[in-house]
């Protein structure tokens, strides 16, 4: 184990490195990767490992990364990939073909707005872009955090009640492009946490075809099966904590991140650094003496609601914070997480950070301030960070 | 054909066990990419295969869920991504040591128009595939719409006085790529075909075959008549058959007699080309120009049309 | 989708009996066949009546062959229900290769149900008791009436015209809806289809319905998916024809006059070797050295390859064959030995001799000259058929039991007591004398008959000094030039009285006689011979090519313009007469046999006594036939067929586009300066069996794997010396057959 200062790019690339390398005495690593900012630099680094029984292919578009990705994973191989925002939305029909197959992939997004306007800076809307599609989606709030779930990303695709793929998201810049003090783990210990990667259904030497036509019944089931999947997911991830403690001696955060909420009266829900924004906010002013706490979504899909509903009990103030809009709509996190909430309690949407605004301490500040005295929520508002 | 090459060749103990594209499939009778996949499985015989096919009529072809049509496994991929999904399965079959040929089959339309960013790069990058496009001319899986390898004077459905534009030179584009090999097929020449496929099928790095896929269905031909229309468009020079070795050394395999007689027959034969009028006077000169080429390509000091 | 709704009935409506409301017609089909189409259809008929009416397909990709369903439902009222149909009212399949349980599914008491089956009502027994059933053999009338093409007809307006007729409607009903959607032409095939239905009432008001299946097949997980099951959709009725293997006579074998089956010994000697292609020849005929060697080969002038690049060497081929042989012919037990005699040693005696003796028959075999052969002795040059040759296949049939006399010319009394004491007689005694030039010095001496001239040379060495000059166009106008060049003669002309193509000889056989030194004079007839006691010259009048006779070629006509050549010998090769001088008193020869008082007799006539047609081949032909004859006379129960004729495949049936050019070998020749010096046989054969590769083999599998190759469903195996064709999997595209490339094969409709 060493501590080396690294960028959550280069953090992520690094825990691609050690997976793949794992996959040594498996059917090796295979990932396909094309540039695009703020992920570029987590591609580039990867290029520069050597990768025992591995290959990086550097491939013509977003959509090929995401196919020589899947031809490797349907091969049996453990693949990665990483892109952002347009990136992503380029990428998306394979990244759908990927859950459909139930390929266990491993992606990171750097999350950028998806233009135009042409913006190079943090927006969740890029991820959530493919909230339906089968993939399990964790996002993350510092670089440690990048680099274990990427680690993680891995054995929880593999797991084989689980099988399929999982985006990790970092904020673009606030992460990829901050270099933090991050643990490194030996091979060894890596090798430990992620025993040879096994597909079931992979491409063999007998006739077997991966992707054909369905009937209407078969499709139902399929998905269905897929949806029991995801359901068993947040169960699984508990697992996979409890040996990446075991192996690295140190805890992956919660599927849902809570911080001083035992007592609080109000919360306020976010995803990503906001969520390390918010837990000063809290702080801030449970110095004031109002008993406030933060729930960060670290897992959006699954959605742990049972955790939210837990959290949410008997808290009649909550302020959802999205970090993206779904235009016409409002917040994608609030119109997730606000039917969770107990009957009457008032569940307010703030729009902050799109397009890359900087959210400070005191845009959440504000929000509390607009929310306690809420006796009914209003439509979301938007709370110009920029 | 020489008949003691075809001979032995099939149903034989150096045969595949079974044929490559099974019986019961739900092809068209007399579709042409049945005949190749079947030529390709005498081709290949023991070697091992993988599949992987981009939207298409073969996807289609390739079984309902949990049916297999072909004896070899298979990945139907996305339309344009045939060959990266490719790259992804050959560099692991690679990286684990195993001989396992991956085969890239796509139609014109996953070559020729949705695919090609992702073939010219695959082919670019020089990966272990063998990219197979059977191309019938038209999206014949949704109906027959045009596509870019859609000749000019045949109609298609979104295009009912038929298409003005020339046919793409899919081959000249990928030998633009100096790919280790780059190569027309004959349906028609089992003979040159067989030995194509089996030279592409061991060589190593990106090899590029087209091959003139009758579509009856969407051609409105006899289904009987697939190779006589293939034969037709070689004798004619509508269709050259030729190999090209690392985008270099061009080799013709087959002499056209440029006989006008036989490329009337060929549109005669195709009630796609009966609307526009097309004739072979019509499209002689473009032919004559195209093999002109061809011969300074192939440092064949032959002039291109007898008679000419 | 498709709905249209009119307000209210037309006046004009007729309305079928018995109909309910809403009415839900299922249709199922392949891809293809107009299974939605034929819905739509429907609709169209009963929206003519006024009625409202919504009619949709269930779509799956584009292709021929997947199983297809197609819906349409009729009301009074607007129709709102936009979901399948489960329940159907009538239900018509147009592929009885479909039905099974999805099919029939929800079909209840009472139900139409209509079938294209050409198994008629008859082939469904007690079927479908509850439905009133329909059966028509819509494929076969929409294939005669030309709607689809060969291999995929379409039969939804066919099948429209039974169900009309179910409905209890007029047929003009359905004529307004083709004439309102311009398919006139198919009105034709309804009517038909109309007439032809075979239908039944429900049979059985109790019976059971087929209750809707539940899709509830088991759906295994994507990541448990990894076994290896293999595709099993049928072919069923989507495909109407499928391909067979048939013979068709190969032209060679019909040009033969010998009968022999050339294909056959060519492909043998292909396969299992020189020993394996002689059994087949021997199986025609005993003289195969013989005819390798003179026969003017019509086979070869019907040959296929002709058109190609250059007619198979079939007779050097056989040449091969005889020479590299030594299988001798195995002599069989006859059930009831007879005792014939044979009278003339040539080759129809010769031929017939062997075939009664091969068959375990005891032959007596009478010869005027000292030796077996006649005309193959004695009219051909050795240097065309060595005499050890002949000798060899002449031993081979003594080697079978024949007793030969060579002792002398028979008369008609000898005959007489043959006949009596043998089962049968059969007189081969070949041409009678030669024809006579009867033109001013014909008498002259050094004019001779031609056949005299090879008779001598043949017996002891002959001098010929001068110029000669030998008359006729025939093989023995040949020979006796290139004898004659071989005796010493200064030249050779030979004049003919038609054009050089004309010339009956064997062509190679012209060509070597030129190159020796021979000058053809065509278009000449000798007018008359002048000379002082012996020839001096021959006045040549030019010939002209008049109107075409019977035989095709141009009438001769003898011009006024004449020229002289000087010759010190003339040689007539004319031909020679049929004349039958050993016919006993009060015999006649009537179709080649011999009758006495009205009552056929056990003795016949075979070769050119019989038939004046003038080759060994025939010859050979005719004494084999003779044989048979003889014996099937003598016993029915052993009478053997020869084989029917039949049409010979053409040589547009070929597809040449399968064959390598390749130029016939041709014979090796000792050079021509250098056999002019002797006798010795100047033609050398074949240097190997290769040319037999060339052969087309017309119209007889070689198992060449081209069909199985082509074959784009890999339905085609090989089985039991021939190949299979999986009908149950054949989709009828006819490629197979398109591809053969010989013409072995041909389409058949499926199940007939």
């Amino acid at each position: 184990m060493t501590v080396q200062l690294l960028s959550a790019n280069h953090a992520a690339a690094l825990a691609a490195t050690l997976a793949g390398r794992a996959n040594r005495t498996g059917r090796g690593f295979c990932s396909g990767v094309y540039p695009i900012t703020p992920s570029t630099e987590c591609a580039e680094y990867l290029c520069l490992q050597e990768i025992e029984k591995g290959r990086v292919v550097r491939v013509e578009s977003e959509h090929s990364a995401m196919g020589v990705c899947i031809g490797a994973s349907a091969s049996g191989a453990r693949a990665f990939t990483v892109t952002a925002s347009n990136g992503l939305a380029y990428m998306a029909e394979n990244c759908i073909v990927a859950a459909s197959l139930r390929l266990p992939i491993v992606l990171v997004v750097a999350n950028r707005t998806i233009g135009p306007p042409w913006n190079l800076w943090t927006d969740h809307g890029d991820a959530l872009l493919l909230r339906d599609a089968g993939i399990i989606q964790l996002f993350c709030a510092d670089n440690q955090e990048v680099f274990d779930s990427v680690l993680a990303a891995f054995r929880l695709a593999e797991d084989a009640a689980v099988m399929m793929p999982v985006m990790v998201c970092m904020d673009g810049f606030i992460l990829s492009h901050a270099s933090a003090p991050t643990e490194i783990p030996s091979q060894e210990q890596v090798d430990r946490f992620l025993p040879p990667a096994v597909v079931p259904h992979r491409l063999g030497q007998g006739s077997h075809t991966l992707g054909q036509i369905e009937v209407p019944h078969q499709t139902e089931v399929h998905r269905l099966q897929h949806h029991a999947a995801m359901l068993g997911v947040p169960e699984r991830y508990a697992a996979v904590q409890e040996a990446f403690a075991a192996v690295f001696g140190r805890r992956m955060p919660d599927a849902l991140d809570t911080y001083r909420t035992e007592d609080a009266d109000a919360l306020v829900v976010s995803m990503g650094t906001i969520g390390a924004t918010a837990e000063r906010a809290v702080d801030i002013l449970r110095a004031r003496g109002q008993r406030v706490g933060a729930v960060r979504v670290r897992m959006f899909r699954p959605l742990p609601a049972e955790a939210l509903r837990r959290v949410f009990a008997g808290r009649w103030r909550i302020a959802v914070i999205d970090r993206d809009v779904s235009l016409g709509f409002g917040g994608v996190l609030w119109g997730e997480v606000r039917a969770l909430a107990d009957t009457g309690a008032v569940v307010q949407n703030y729009l902050a950070g799109l397009g890359g605004g900087d959210v400070r301490p005191e845009h959440i500040i504000g929000m509390l301030d607009d929310l306690l005295p809420r006796r009914e929520a209003g439509v979301p508002e938007l709370v110009e960070a920029g | 054909m020489n008949e003691p090459l075809l001979g032995g060749m099939a149903q034989t103990a150096l045969d595949r066990p079974g044929p490559l594209l099974r019986r019961g499939n739900t092809n068209c009778g007399g579709c042409g990419m049945s005949n190749l996949l079947q030529m390709l499985g005498h081709a290949a015989a023991d070697r091992s295969l993988q599949l992987m096919v981009p939207a298409s009529c073969a996807a289609v072809c390739g079984g309902i869920f949990p049916f297999s049509t072909f004896d070899a496994p298979t990945l139907m991929t996305t339309f344009a991504a045939g060959s990266s999904f490719a790259s992804g399965a050959a560099t692991v079959a690679r990286l684990n040591g195993e001989d396992t040929r991956v085969v890239c089959l796509a139609g014109d339309g996953g070559t020729y128009d949705i695919g090609i960013g992702s073939l010219s790069a695959a082919a670019e990058r020089n990966e272990d595939v063998l990219y197979l496009c059977y191309d019938n001319e038209i999206y014949g899986n949704t109906g027959g719409q045009r596509s870019s390898a859609t000749p000019s004077g045949a109609v298609a459905s979104n295009l009912p006085r038929g298409k003005a534009e020339p046919k793409k030179d899919v081959l000249a584009i990928m030998a633009a790529h100096h790919v280790p090999y780059a190569a027309s097929l004959s349906l028609a020449h089992a003979d040159d075909t067989i030995r194509k496929l089996r030279y592409a099928l061991d060589l190593s790095g990106f090899r590029f075959l087209v091959v003139l896929s009758p579509c009856p269905t969407g051609w409105k031909s006899e289904p009987a008549l697939g190779m006589e229309l293939v034969r037709l468009a070689v004798r004619s020079g509508l269709y050259p058959v030729l190999e090209i070795f690392d985008g270099k050394r061009t080799v013709i395999n087959i002499e056209p007699d440029f006989s006008d007689e036989a490329l009337d027959m060929y549109l005669s034969l195709q009630r796609r080309f009966q609307r526009s009028g097309v004739n072979a006077a019509a499209l002689r000169p473009e032919l004559d120009r195209l093999w002109q080429d061809l011969r300074a390509r192939s440092g064949r000091i032959v002039p291109a049309r007898r008679g000419v | 989708m498709h709905q249209q709704s009119q307000a209210g009935l037309a006046e004009t409506a007729v309305l079928p009996a018995g109909l309910r409301f809403p009415l839900e017609v299922r249709v199922h089909g392949r891809g293809g066949q107009g299974g939605v189409t034929c819905a739509k259809l429907i609709a169209t008929l009963y929206s003519q009546m006024g009625l409202s009416v919504q009619t949709f397909g269930d779509y799956g990709s584009e292709r021929t062959g997947a199983p297809v369903a197609a819906y349409t439902r009729v009301d009074r009222t607007t129709i709102a229900n936009r979901n399948k149909i489960y329940h159907p009212d009538h239900l018509l399949v147009l592929d009885d290769g479909l039905l099974g349980a999805q099919v029939l599914s929800g079909a209840g008491q009472g139900a139409l149900l209509l079938l294209n089956s050409r198994r008629g009502m008859a082939g469904f027994g007690e079927r479908f008791p509850h439905c009133r059933l329909g059966v028509v053999d819509a494929t076969s009338i929409a294939r005669e009436h030309g709607i689809g093409s060969a291999s995929l007809v379409i039969v939804n307006t066919t099948l429209l015209g039974a169900y009309v007729r179910m409905l209890g409607l007029p047929l003009d009903v359905l004529e307004r809806a083709y004439a309102s959607l311009g398919l006139e032409e198919d009105f034709a095939a309804a009517r038909h289809a109309f007439d032809a239905v075979e239908t039944r009432e429900v049979a059985d008001a109790e019976a059971e319905a087929v209750e809707a299946v539940a899709p509830s097949a088991p759906v295994a997980p994507l990541t448990g998916h990894f076994a290896d099951t293999p595709p099993n959709l049928l072919t069923g009725a989507w495909s109407t024809q499928t391909p067979i293997y048939r013979t068709q006579a190969a032209p060679c074998n019909l040009a033969c006059p010998a009968g022999n089956d050339v294909v056959g010994f060519i492909q043998a000697l292909k396969s299992g070797g020189a020993d394996a292609a002689l059994g087949i020849l021997l199986g025609t005929q005993p003289l195969p050295s013989v005819c390798g060697r003179v026969c003017p080969a019509p086979c070869m002038h019907a040959c296929n390859r002709k058109s190609f690049d250059g007619a198979v060497n079939i007779r050097s081929l056989e040449r091969w064959i005889a020479d590299h042989a030594t299988l001798p012919p195995e002599r069989r037990k006859a059930e009831r030995p007879r005792r014939v005699a044979v009278v003339g040693g040539g080759p129809a005696g010769l031929s017939a001799a062997y075939h009664l003796a091969v068959r375990g028959h005891e032959v007596s075999l009478f010869e005027a000259a000292p030796a077996l052969g006649g005309v193959l002795r004695n009219g051909i040059p050795v240097f065309r058929l060595p005499r050890d040759v002949l000798q060899a296949d002449i031993d081979r049939i003594l080697a079978l039991g024949v007793q030969a006399h060579c002792d002398g010319r028979l008369g008609g009394e000898e005959v007489r007591r043959l006949a009596e004491t043998h089962d049968a007689v059969i007189v081969c005694t070949g041409f009678g004398g030669e024809n006579a030039l009867a033109v001013p010095g014909g008498e002259l001496a050094g004019v001779e008959q031609g056949l005299a001239f090879l008779a001598r040379a043949a017996r002891a060495p002959e001098t010929v000094a001068g110029h000669v000059l030998v008359v006729g166009g025939g093989n023995t106008a040949i020979d006796c030039a290139r004898t004659a060049l071989r005796c010493g003669a200064a030249s050779v002309k030979l004049v003919y009285r038609r054009a050089r193509e004309d010339m009956p000889a064997i062509g190679e056989e012209i060509e070597e006689a030129e190159a020796e030194g021979l000058r053809v004079l065509a278009h000449r007839q000798p007018v008359a011979f002048t000379g002082e006691g012996a020839v001096a010259a021959a006045v040549l009048a030019e010939v002209e090519a008049g109107a075409p006779d019977a035989s095709g070629r141009r009438r001769p006509v003898v011009s006024g313009r004449t020229t002289t050549a000087p010759c010190d010998k003339v040689l007539l090769a004319l031909g020679q007469r049929q004349e039958l001088d050993l016919l006993p008193e009060g015999w006649e020869m009537r179709g080649a046999r011999a009758w006495r008082d009205g009552t056929a007799l056990a003795v016949w006539f075979a070769g050119d006594c019989a038939t004046g047609e003038g080759t060994v081949a025939h010859a050979i032909g005719n004494g084999r036939r003779a044989a048979l004859a003889a014996l099937a006379n003598l016993s029915a129960a052993t009478a053997e067929a020869e084989p029917e004729p039949g049409v010979p495949v053409a040589p547009a049936e070929i597809r040449f586009s399968h064959f390598d050019v390749m130029p016939p070998h041709r014979d090796r020749q000792v050079a021509p300066l250098a056999r002019r010096e002797n006798f010795a046989e100047s033609n050398q054969g074949l240097g190997g069996p290769e040319e037999a590769d060339r052969c087309f083999s017309c119209g007889h599998c070689t198992l060449c794997d081209t069909c199985l190759f082509y074959c784009p469903d890999a339905v085609i195996h090989r089985a039991e010396g021939g190949y299979r064709v999986d009908e149950d999997y054949c989709k009828g595209c006819g490629m197979c057959v398109a591809e053969c490339p010989r013409n072995a094969m041909e389409m058949r409709e499926k199940g007939s």
